[in-house]
């Protein structure tokens, strides 16, 4: 089987590539433990900014904000997301498939200011009748995040059932097990790996988002990306850095742990197949 | 179509330990796709207890009759009849039909237990005799040593025997093999076509199979169907579709055959004669068939059927002189590759049944081929 | 009692309808009607009200008045601001997805040619990023090119320049800020196309001589089209309306129509005229993102078959 390798000028760019995507991060989490308030010089070793973060108290307030909606988006989203990815997928076509597709979709590349806008118009015209969204708030939030959200978990986990082997639903139906047994004793286990992704995947953009949130949020709901950026506009602080590291921290955590569980998983799954080939 | 040879048996054999006839009733049926035809107008009526194979190449329609059958189609038209019961509409899970994947579709989150029990569950059969009967098709297919290891734990072999299990876990009335062997290598191919042969006869269940190796139709059915573009080209048992193909298609899709190409000379009752541009004699037909004079028809050879000898034959008919072109040596037997003086080409089988037999014949030999009144089919299609 | 229930759950939808209904309805309701509602917006007047617009229909005595008032609209054209928003972010859009591809581009093929098992740490390492905040990255990038900044620190300490660069609030900041952004986007889609070459077509044409640059310019390139449209779409549309980068990267020179609607918005209080912005910037973005539903709905597709 012929493999392709990499010769030195790809590898290079692909080395100046990762350069260019980690200098960022790193400047910001080597001038978290800046001494000196200015962010570019300098001075000694503190720790004293991560200090004042937890001191803030709005910005703990907005931090807590964000955690809760991006939990609850996540949620919803993952079955939103679903739901939708198996009618892109399983379902048969029918009328108003392609409009269907198009919804799903379009959040995917559809600017920011103008799905924030027009929610908040929506929440404004609609809120007075029907009850919700007139005081906005973190369900306004809530549901503007889950909108977009949607469309990334759709894509995901479309993914995964597209490569899934469409004989093993074939084979539980064989067996007498009905459509909806056969998604949840056949299908939610197999794809439980994208479902994960897919709500890590939600749960990262809602707490990230910044134009969407302004736009529908209400006097109490500040969420944390509104706070870093008003805060921002105001200069550079060492308290953003300490919060950046730590969100780096934990998002290298995050990784480091999924990618050891991923390895385990397939050291296992080679010694089990030697294990078969072996005994014949 | 086959000329029809007088005094030739009319019908299938009967088999002494097959059950009744019309068990499962294909019932013109047939399958359109956006106006391409995959299925046209297909009826076949099998006995219980039969296998019986469906067999074609990529694309002739017998993978998506056999979907019909188990429910993952619908027909555009025409019905399925099993056991009496009119199951064209029903879902896949009201059927009492299961089926072996060619891919097995053994559920990887599952161990080889859970597998096999998995189609009882859904009947909500109690535990007790769920455990029972699990234990009953592992022991059948040889597998209760890995009762508790996971699919990925398997190798081919053994994934195909817990399918195997899994499909005859609740008794079907119809068992469907999509490829059953496709995954497998050459030797344990011919090993597990006679140990699924057995089972299945064993247990009396009647099996339809999806496969394009004709070996493979031929050693383990007891008919087969032959499918090309949708329609049913022949039916008939192994031997009867080996030795009395219907016409060209047939008689070349199964084993390798030699047409000789002619006219009817004498159409008589009990023999008719062929004469043959590739011959110097006339061929010489020991029955009757439906034809007529001066009908263009191709005589079917095997390449058994025909002798090669360095001395001219004495019978009158059915032989002819060439020079062999090429050999291909197969150990048990050779294939001869001899050019006869009109440009054409026949193949004849020695079999090495003497050392070095192989070693009477060479290149550029000048021979004769010859066979007997018996050994051809006169083809008119 | 039994017969009655059973027939009422006959009249039900099944349970494959509701999976089609709850996310159909669900964005029909908080994603299309809200374009229309801002379309209705749009021909509507500011107000000092809560909203802060003139309703479109209202009682007057006995008749119902309907009031479009399309100067939304005409004030969009007339105002020169408005026009070269518009053509300033479609400039900036194009150029820096053009950027996005030179950079992304080799990072793609780079991680498409190495062995499979180093591939998913690459592709981890090149999306880790985003899994951290966006508007922080942002932010690190203000602290490396504003003046006395790291990277003007660090060419001067070198001796490469005398006064230091200026770079931030100036439109080579704001592509480096979307490039650095958006390079996932375009490294994910076209990473995934370019996985699927068969490297044999290159050894192919190795073989009847063409040179590895050749090999890559006549097979590899035509090859990757799809891939390269799709990352283009994922990068293209939605930084026409990209807000945060232009504001902390970009001058006050930098146009960009995301900034302009939410200055029509939160500073003007201009809700109609933002609404107005909006329908225009859709329009504009239309057809770029049928192209991306289309190149969409191919790849669902082709991974059924």
């Amino acid at each position: 089987m012929s493999q392709p390798r990499n010769s030195r000028f790809t590898l290079a760019m692909l080395v100046l590539g990762f350069v260019f995507l980690y200098a960022p991060i790193l400047s910001l989490v080597v001038y978290s433990f800046n001494e000196s308030r200015l962010v570019t010089v300098w001075s000694g070793f503190s720790v004293k900014w991560y200090g004042e973060l937890f001191r803030d108290q709005q910005m703990m307030a907005a931090a807590w904000v964000s955690v809760q909606v991006a939990f609850w988006t996540a949620c919803a989203s993952v079955v939103l997301g679903t739901m939708a990815a198996m009618v892109m997928t399983r379902f048969r076509d029918f009328r108003g498939k392609t409009l269907f597709g198009a919804l799903i979709t379009a959040p995917l590349v559809m600017p920011e200011v103008i799905t924030g806008l027009s929610i908040l118009l929506l929440f404004v015209s609609i809120g007075p009748i029907i009850g919700i969204g007139e005081q906005r708030g973190m369900l306004t939030i809530w549901i503007a995040h889950v909108t977009f959200c949607m469309a990334f978990v759709t894509v995901v986990i479309s993914s995964r059932l597209g490569e899934l082997d469409r004989s093993l639903e074939e084979a539980a139906m064989d067996l007498g097990a009905n459509r909806l047994k056969v998604f949840f004793v056949i299908t939610l286990p197999i794809i439980a790996p994208a479902l994960v992704s897919g709500w890590l995947l939600a749960f990262t953009l809602s707490l990230d988002d910044l134009v969407i949130a302004s736009f529908v949020s209400g006097p109490s709901s500040t969420t944390l990306p509104m706070k870093v950026f008003s805060s921002v506009r105001l200069g550079l602080s060492p308290k953003i850095n300490a919060l950046a590291s730590l969100m780096i921290l934990a998002v290298s955590i995050a990784a480091v742990i999924g990618w050891w569980l991923m390895t385990r998983d397939e050291k296992k799954r080679q010694r089990d197949m030697q294990m078969a080939l072996q005994k014949g | 179509m086959a000329a029809v040879p007088n005094g030739a048996p009319a019908g299938a054999p009967k088999n002494d330990k097959l059950g009744a006839d019309n068990y499962l009733r294909i019932e013109s049926v047939r399958k359109e796709f956006d106006g391409f035809v995959a299925v046209d107008d297909v009826s076949i009526s099998i006995r219980k207890g039969e296998i019986f194979a469906l067999l074609g190449a990529s694309g002739c329609g017998k993978s998506t009759l056999l979907r019909c059958l188990g429910g993952f189609e619908k027909p555009t038209k025409g019905k399925v009849v099993l056991d009496g019961q009119d199951i064209t509409e029903l879902p896949p899970y009201e059927r009492p039909i299961n089926m072996m994947f060619q891919s097995y579709a053994l559920f990887p989150h599952m161990t080889v237990e859970q597998n096999v029990a998995f189609g009882l569950k859904q009947d909500g059969m109690p535990k007790a005799d769920i455990a029972r009967r699990v234990s009953e098709m592992l022991a059948l297919v040889q597998m209760e040593k890995y009762a508790r290891r996971r699919p990925h734990q398997l190798s081919g072999g053994q994934q195909q025997r817990v399918a195997l299990a899994r499909s005859l876990a609740k008794s079907p009335k119809l068992l469907l093999l999509d490829e059953p062997m496709g995954a497998l290598d050459k030797k344990l191919r011919s090993q597990m076509q006679l140990e699924l042969v057995n089972i299945v006869e064993r247990l009396g269940v009647t099996c339809v199979m999806v496969t394009h190796d004709q070996e493979e139709a031929m050693t383990m059915a007891h008919r087969i169907a032959i499918m090309d573009a949708g329609w049913i080209r022949q039916l008939g048992t192994p031997d009867e579709i080996y030795e009395q193909p219907s016409c060209r298609f047939t008689a070349e899709f199964i084993g390798s055959v030699n047409l000789i190409e002619g006219k009817i000379k004498d159409d008589e009752k009990d023999f008719i004669t062929i004469a043959s541009p590739a011959l110097d004699c006339l061929a010489y037909v020991g029955h009757g068939v439906t034809g007529f004079e001066g009908q263009d028809v191709a005589l079917a050879l095997r390449p058994e059927k025909v002798a090669v000898s360095k001395e001219e034959p004495a019978q009158p008919h059915n032989k002819v002189k060439g020079v062999i072109e090429d050999i291909a040596y197969f150990g048990s037997h050779s294939v001869f590759h001899v050019r006869l003086a009109n440009g054409s080409k026949v193949l004849a089988n020695m079999i090495n049944s003497q050392r070095w037999a192989s070693e009477k014949f060479t290149w550029n030999d000048a021979v004769w081929l010859s066979w007997d009144d018996q050994a051809g089919v006169v083809l008119t299609s | 009692m039994k017969r009655l229930g059973a027939s009422i759950r006959k009249r039900l939808p099944g349970p494959r309808w509701l999976v089609i209904a709850v996310p159909y309805l669900w964005m029909l309701l908080f994603f299309a009607i809200p374009f229309a509602i801002a379309l209705k917006i749009s021909f509507s007047s500011a107000a000092i009200a809560m909203p802060p617009y003139t309703p479109l229909v209202e009682w007057v005595g006995d008749s119902v008045k309907l009031s479009l008032n399309t100067g939304n609209y005409l004030y969009l054209v007339r105002d020169s601001l408005y026009v070269n928003a518009y053509l300033s972010s479609l400039k900036i859009a194009l150029v820096s997805t053009f950027l996005c591809l030179l950079v992304g581009y080799p990072i793609a093929y780079a991680i498409a040619r190495m062995e499979p098992a180093n591939r998913n740490i690459a592709l981890m390492l090149v999306i880790l990023p985003s899994w951290t905040s966006f508007l922080i990255r942002i932010y690190a990038w203000v602290g490396i090119l504003k003046n006395n900044g790291l990277l003007n620190n660090f060419l001067m300490n070198l001796g490469l320049i005398d006064e230091p660069l200026q770079i931030l609030h100036t439109p080579v900041a704001v592509y480096i800020g979307i490039v650095y952004a958006y390079l996932p986007f375009m490294v994910l889609p076209l990473y995934a196309n370019l996985v699927k070459h068969d490297h044999r077509l290159i050894e192919a044409a190795n073989d009847l001589g063409a040179r590895p640059w050749k090999s890559f310019l006549t097979i590899t390139l035509p090859l990757s089209k799809a891939g390269i449209i799709a990352g283009a779409m994922l990068v293209l549309i939605p930084v026409v309306g990209e807000f945060v980068i232009p504001e902390m990267l970009g001058g006050a020179d930098t146009l960009m129509i995301g900034r302009v609607l939410w200055q029509e918005f939160f500073n003007n209080r201009d809700w109609p005229v933002a609404s107005a912005v909006a329908i225009v910037m859709l329009a504009l973005l239309i057809v770029p993102i049928m192209v991306f539903h289309r190149y969409q709905s191919k790849e669902m597709e082709s991974r059924l078959s």
